[in-house]
């Protein structure tokens, strides 16, 4: 996502409330904010997102849209966009709190045309820093997978073969070299030939 | 009982969410009914749009309980996907209730002849060969829609597909959208089908746009479907108000399981403050005559929405389980079996539900972990209990992971 200070922010409201979208629509047009568009029903937004590429969409909290969007970068990897929330909420505590709770939300009291600019900054900005911490936590889950895997692979090997734990290791590392694989998809080979007789497979109707 | 020998509620005001669907009317029923107020509970039926607002209201206190999807208090507790925010459910709500309904004119294009069957209803696993046939020849991917990513609608949606060789990720797309704007997103042709509960797949039937393929009950029968969740942190402050929050809800279920109540309920479930719906939409999956198709006749399964009947409150450990090794499979995590564990004890209070059956002098099972798919008719569990059958539909059996730490603890 690209907005630094000489591109354009594009933001897209999501509002039934149309006076309100509209005080909005100004309130962002006079900095430098570009509303690629509004939409008074979210009917459609998954495509409207997906044409306008926005960098930030603005949904009231009230929206049946929210499971859309929360859903955006779970189910089909799209790019993740942050997601500003205005409520009419009275209780300022919901909305502080609610923040802890959501993916990619972040909410203020009812929209005021002076605030959007930095709640949008400030928004861009977490977003960005969540992203990053979420890169990070992924890859070090997959570095845990992956050694899980590996030793999963080992312990097989050690066991059907009698081996040690330093044989089973060169053994494995031969195999993927001669094969030119990766560790890790030599372990998972190992692991789908050696487990298939010594575990039953649990239900799995999905794949 | 004596309803003086209760403890106090030490919260008499409270605040429930529901959604617009005909599985919120154990809900509905005890505000009706009066069952609520008859435990001394002053309930407001707060109706919420999306199962986000649902999720984050029950996290900060603006709902004091919720209806929910099964999977979410568990998903939610984990802490895998947001923040964590520990909820726990005491009580189930129902079984079953879903459908797969394809638009009219890809469910044409499978050929399913529904009237030579007999039943009046296609045949799923065929339904999903056909499909599977000419998915890839498409002008273009079909696109799919699911209620909520975690939730018993994505998995059966997988589960059907996965039945005629389609690929959920890679053959078809997947969305994610409200239950009321699946019909119209179905007739406007920017979706081709979805999972969704009831009335919604008879609202698009009804209207001619849409053709039922497969039921969840068919999929899996009896599966667990919503939960009445609150949080953590709110059961503590408030058990005794909980326990009448069950008792009231559990008296409204049971009432739900005649069916001539069924009937009375309709016109309640239809109103403007609840469903918002004409009757004749509401009326078929609740009284269990399901129409697949708007010229077809409706098919007898009493069960298509499941309310009390078969031990449907009770929350049990192995569903539990299952849901969250699905949920997990879904997102690539893994955690260890006894995280698992875990977890699902922390969630899925079995004792709650024994706490509030006793009371009423229900029965419940002993045990919190029962076997699935194993099943095909009702049968007695413990020698006195009833459930139903749980087949899961080519999907073999279910048996859940030994934690003997709880095999029939009651932990309090």
């Amino acid at each position: 996502m690209d907005h630094s200070s000489n591109n354009e922010v594009r933001v897209m409201l999501v509002d039934d409330h149309p006076q309100r979208a509209a005080m909005v629509e100004q309130a962002l047009k006079a900095s430098e904010f570009h509303i690629v568009g509004i939409l008074t029903s979210a009917s459609g937004l998954l495509f409207q997102i997906q044409e306008l590429k926005p960098h930030v969409v603005m949904i009231d909290i009230e929206s049946p849209d929210r499971d859309v969007l929360e859903s955006l970068s779970l189910i089909n990897q799209h790019n993740p966009t942050p997601v500003v929330m205005f409520s009419n909420e009275e209780d300022p505590v919901f909305i502080r709190q609610a923040i802890n709770v959501g993916v990619s939300a972040y909410m203020m009291e009812d929209i005021n045309p002076e605030k959007v600019k930095p709640v949008i900054d400030v928004a861009l900005a977490q977003f960005e820093m969540f992203q990053a911490l979420r890169r990070q936590l992924s890859s070090t889950q997959q570095e845990l997978d992956d050694k899980n895997t590996l030793d999963k692979a080992k312990r097989l090997l050690m066991k059907h073969q009698r081996i040690a734990e330093p044989e089973a290791h060169k053994n494995m590392r031969n195999l993927a070299m001669n094969n030119n694989q990766t560790l890790v998809d030599v372990a998972k080979n190992v692991i789908a030939i050696l487990a298939q007789d010594s575990k039953k497979a649990p239900v799995d109707e999905s794949k | 009982m004596n309803l003086n020998s209760l403890t106090s509620a030490e919260k008499t005001q409270l605040n429930i969410g529901f959604m617009r669907l005909s599985d919120s009317a154990p809900l509905i029923v005890a505000q009706e009914l009066q069952f609520f107020e008859r435990y001394g509970l002053e309930v407001t039926l707060r109706r919420e749009v999306s199962w986000a607002n649902v999720r984050d209201k029950v996290a900060v206190g603006t709902l004091d309980a919720s209806q929910m999807l099964a999977p979410m208090p568990l998903v939610t507790s984990s802490g895998l996907k947001n923040t964590p925010s520990p909820f726990i459910t005491g009580l189930m709500l129902s079984l079953n209730g879903n459908a797969i309904t394809l638009s009219s004119g890809l469910s044409k294009q499978l050929d399913l002849e529904v009237s030579k069957t007999g039943d009046h209803c296609p045949d799923p696993v065929v339904a999903a060969r056909q499909l599977g046939k000419i998915v890839t020849t498409l002008p273009r991917q079909l696109t799919l829609a699911t209620v909520y990513p975690y939730s018993m609608h994505t998995f059966q949606l997988r589960h059907w597909l996965s039945l005629g060789g389609i690929c959920p990720d890679r053959d078809v797309k997947i969305i994610v959208l409200p239950p009321e704007q699946m019909v119209d997103n179905l007739a406007r042709g920017i979706i081709d089908g979805f999972c969704v509960g009831e009335p919604w797949n008879t609202a698009a039937i009804q209207a001619g746009i849409g053709s039922s393929i497969v039921s969840g009950y068919q999929l899996w029968n009896n599966a667990p479907e919503k939960a009445l969740v609150v949080a953590e942190h709110w059961h503590k402050n408030n058990p005794a108000t909980h326990l009448r929050l069950r008792l009231a809800i559990m008296e409204a279920a049971a009432w739900l399981s005649h069916e001539e109540n069924r009937l009375a309920c309709v016109p309640i479930l239809a109103r403007k403050k609840y469903l918002d719906l004409p009757e004749h939409m509401i009326k078929p999956a609740l009284l269990g005559r399901f129409q697949y198709n708007k010229h077809s006749p409706s098919i007898n399964n009493q069960d298509f929405i499941v309310f009390n009947r078969y031990q449907a409150g009770f929350p049990w450990r192995s569903h539990a389980e299952y849901l969250l090794r699905k949920n997990l499979q879904l997102q690539g995590f893994n955690i260890d079996d006894s995280e698992i564990c875990k977890l699902i004890e922390k969630v899925f209070r079995a004792d709650l539900y024994r706490e509030a059956a006793s009371l009423l002098g229900y029965s419940y099972p002993s045990t919190d972990f029962k076997n699935e798919g194993g099943n095909a008719t009702s049968y007695l569990f413990e020698d006195s209990i009833e459930l139903g059958p749980d087949l899961i539909l080519n999907g073999g059996t279910f048996s859940p992971c030994p934690c003997e730490s709880y095999s029939g603890s009651a932990q309090k």
